[in-house]
């Protein structure tokens, strides 16, 4: 395996061209995801979260700036199946078993079968039982733990979620947290967590980067030092909910409040 | 849906390109067989159409007329089945089973005993172009209505209103895009009922017209009058289209999906119920037959009972050879409708494959197939037998191409509902086309297609009897053709009866494959 790289955003900017004019999504952004820790993002609706983690995937050209991972581009990491991205939606294959859908990364990233490490993660992921169920079989949860196996199963260096657990209850998305992050954290991928969810990114991430509102500027970089392995005792904990001021904070600042400071006053 | 909505405005100049293309293509290849009879280019057409400007003017009103008629009366009758299905629902099954099989009488024989009963006027032609429209309008109108989610629904319960309300107030407005899709689908094939049923010996129309230009060979003739006859179609589709846009009603997604039941199979298991509801289809079948005979005191000799018809195949002395000659000809026609059903619906596939793999090719092919699909294929059926004479292969051509475009059509659709995660999934890998049709995209469109392979049934028999009738004077087709021009009424009726039972099985053996490959591949579509 590669040893793992560090994610730059080299003055990346994106600009989508729409009939109403061009629409800036991202200004040049410098970032710089560590390999080997969970990053999340988090910003206001639209703000172009979302369009970040598309570059990084290499599903979309960026429109000035670069982004390198190591010394590779994304294409070169797409083309030896060194990442992996999971959608708000499982965007699981109907047709396909659980234990098809898992296998399936692993093809697509032109790795050999390895039936028993498919089994193997189904199992972490808490699916044993299920390997042969179609995705119309499972609750929403179970699907996202079946896309969160698929993302594994080829073994990424870099692992791109987008807002994975977004479309689920509290609560399953609050046991989601708890048990799917210590699978890539162990075996030490580079993740980045676009999320909604304030609690969430603290409870994942070991930084947290807030983004303003379109065009998407970075407006604070939160360390975010709990230690792990966490569970929920730590969401009562004095520094998660100082964590949670800060990053409350900062998204109201990036809001309305910056561009109109006379609504401020 | 600003997609959509966008969709027609960008495909214009590339329909136009492709228009040109065809004309051009058309012109070339009647100059490079000048003198075989067999192609008249644009130029020549126009000229006849100058020339003979009052003669098809006048024809094509007649025709327009008639099929106008028959679309609103067949429209009305497909919108009143669908109330009643939802309104009723324990008699849904048996109202689609019965639908099936009256839209599944062969138009050789019905047009004939139509004729003898409605004398040389209008009445016949506007009953066949009735009858091409209803059964697929009452389809997509109950997909339709079941399309409202269900929150909808129960909006409406919630005030303690009735399935009445729930109608007016929520599945009628939901269910319009299916409606006008319903209509635009069906507009060209009420225009070929019209015809056909001129075909059966009318005074006047295009179907007269048309028949004359193919006796006497004049092959300019008959170009011209297929053209007439595919661009009306064309033209009243894309207007049906165009108030769909009016009206916000953009074209839904899937509009061939197969309804899914509302009652839960019962014990006998899904094979047991199917026969039980063919058995009862049957019977009300039968006595829908034998009840509109005697209510309208129709003459025995040309208005055969079930009783005469399984007197002539059964206990007659002389059934037996009655069987043979049957089913011989059946035989016969099986010989070319089904390779020709075959081969449309793997090509219609297979374009539609190459079409979403070069999405260059997609923006011209794609709006010409379209213009294409609404053409009345079988009005075009004397230019194939000019081409390709009076074998089988002519047959089978007629027969590919009726089921060709709406295939296309339907499997491009189709691949472009795979969901664009999935998409995306895919190219995280950078993987290739070819993976990503061969893993999303071609099992994405197995719903689509089953769906046109089920439609595509009645539509392959059709095209196969009109052709045999028209052009080769083979299988039952001609047989039933030969037995309404001598009078052998209950050989016609017996035709009339093996031939649409043949149809509807074989729609319903399509549909129960459809329902497995749709619990694996597109079971959200069950389940909803």
């Amino acid at each position: 395996m590669q040893p793992r790289s560090d994610v730059r955003c080299i003055g990346l900017a994106k600009v989508f061209q729409s009939r109403a004019g061009a629409v800036p999504a991202l200004a040049p952004l410098d970032i710089v995801f560590a390999a080997g820790r969970t990053t999340a993002i988090v910003g206001p609706s639209g703000c172009g979260k979302s369009t970040l983690l598309r570059l990084v995937a290499g599903l979309e050209a960026p429109s000035s700036g670069e982004i390198l991972i190591g010394a590779e581009t994304p294409a070169d990491v797409q083309r030896r199946g060194g990442l992996a991205m999971a959608f708000q939606d499982a965007a699981l294959l109907p047709w396909r078993t659980v234990r098809g859908n898992v296998a399936l990364s692993r093809h697509l990233a032109r790795l050999a079968p390895d039936p028993h490490f498919v089994d193997e993660l189904i199992a972490l992921v808490g699916l044993d039982g299920f390997e042969d169920r179609r995705p119309a079989e499972l609750s929403g949860g179970m699907r996202q733990r079946v896309a969160i196996a698929r993302c594994l199963a080829a073994k990424p260096d870099l692992l791109l979620l987008d807002e994975p657990f977004g479309a689920l209850d509290e609560l399953t998305r609050m046991r989601l947290d708890q048990e799917l992050p210590a699978l890539w954290q162990q075996g030490g991928a580079t993740a980045i967590l676009v999320t909604h969810s304030v609690n969430e990114a603290i409870f994942v991430a070991d930084r947290i980067i807030v983004l303003s509102d379109r065009p998407a500027r970075v407006h604070a970089d939160i360390v975010v030092d709990l230690p792990r392995p966490r569970d929920l005792s730590v969401l009562r904990s004095p520094e998660f909910r100082d964590l949670s001021m800060q990053v409350t904070d900062a998204l109201g600042m990036g809001g309305p409040y910056e561009r109109h400071p006379l609504v401020a006053e | 849906m600003t997609a959509l909505a966008e969709r027609p405005a960008a495909h214009l100049p590339s329909g136009i390109t492709g228009a040109v293309g065809v004309l051009l293509a058309w012109e070339l290849a009647a100059r490079a067989l000048d003198g075989t009879y067999l192609l008249a280019g644009p130029v020549s057409v126009a000229a006849y159409l100058m020339e003979n400007a009052g003669l098809v003017s006048r024809a094509l009103a007649v025709t327009f007329e008639s099929a106008a008629l028959g679309f609103v009366i067949g429209n009305l009758v497909a919108i009143a089945l669908a109330l009643m299905a939802l309104l009723v629902p324990r008699a849904e099954r048996l109202v689609a089973a019965v639908a099936l099989f009256v839209s599944c009488l062969p138009f050789v024989a019905t047009g004939p005993i139509l004729r003898v009963i409605g004398g040389p006027g209008t009445a016949p032609q506007i009953t066949l172009a009735a009858l091409a429209v209803y059964y697929v309008t009452f389809l997509t109108l109950m997909v339709g209505l079941r399309a409202s989610p269900s929150a909808w629904l129960d909006l409406v319960r919630s005030y303690g209103r009735n399935r009445w309300t729930e109608i007016v107030q929520v599945r009628a407005r939901a269910s319009l895009p299916y409606l006008i899709a319903g209509l635009q689908i069906t507009a060209p094939a009420a225009f070929l009922g019209a015809m056909v049923g001129e075909f059966t010996g009318a005074e006047r129309g295009m179907g007269v017209l048309a028949i004359r230009a193919m006796r006497g060979l004049d092959v300019t003739a008959t170009w011209a009058l297929a053209t007439v006859a595919s661009a009306t179609a064309i033209l009243v589709y894309a207007g049906i289209g165009w108030i769909g846009r009016r009206l916000n009603a953009a074209p839904p997604p899937i509009i061939l999906s197969a309804p899914p039941p509302e009652t839960r199979s019962s014990a006998l298991g899904s094979v047991g119920s199917w026969l039980l509801l063919g058995a009862v289809a049957t019977c009300a079948i039968l006595l829908l037959w034998a009840g509109l005979m005697e209510l309208f005191g129709l003459n025995e000799f040309f208005a055969k009972r079930p009783w005469h018809v399984f007197d002539f195949l059964v206990t007659a002395s002389d059934a037996a050879d009655h069987r043979a000659a049957l089913f011989s000809a059946l035989l016969e026609t099986m010989y070319s409708a089904a390779p020709g059903y075959l081969l449309g619906l793997l090509l219609g596939a297979g374009l539609a494959v190459i079409v979403v793999s070069l999405p260059a090719l997609a923006s011209t092919v794609l709006p010409t197939a379209i213009a294409l699909r609404s053409i009345p294929i079988i009005t075009t059926a004397p230019l194939i037998v000019l081409a390709l004479g009076r074998g089988s292969v002519g047959t089978i051509t007629i027969v590919a191409i009726m089921i060709f475009f709406p295939t296309l059509v339907a499997c491009v659709e189709g691949m472009r509902q795979a969901p664009a995660p999935v998409i995306d999934l895919f190219r995280t890998y950078s993987a290739s086309r070819w993976t990503s049709l061969r893993l999303a995209r071609i099992p994405a469109m197995l719903p689509a297609f089953f769906a046109s392979a089920r439609i595509a049934v009645p539509a392959a028999i059709l095209a196969a009897t009109v052709a045999e009738w028209l052009a080769t004077g083979t299988g039952i087709g001609s047989l039933m053709a030969i037995s309404a021009s001598t009078s052998a009424y209950a050989m016609l009726w017996s035709s009339i009866v093996v031939v649409a039972a043949l149809s509807a099985a074989s729609y319903g053996l399509v549909s129960l494959v459809e329902r497995r490959v749709l619990t694996v591949y597109a079971s959200e579509q069950l389940s909803r």
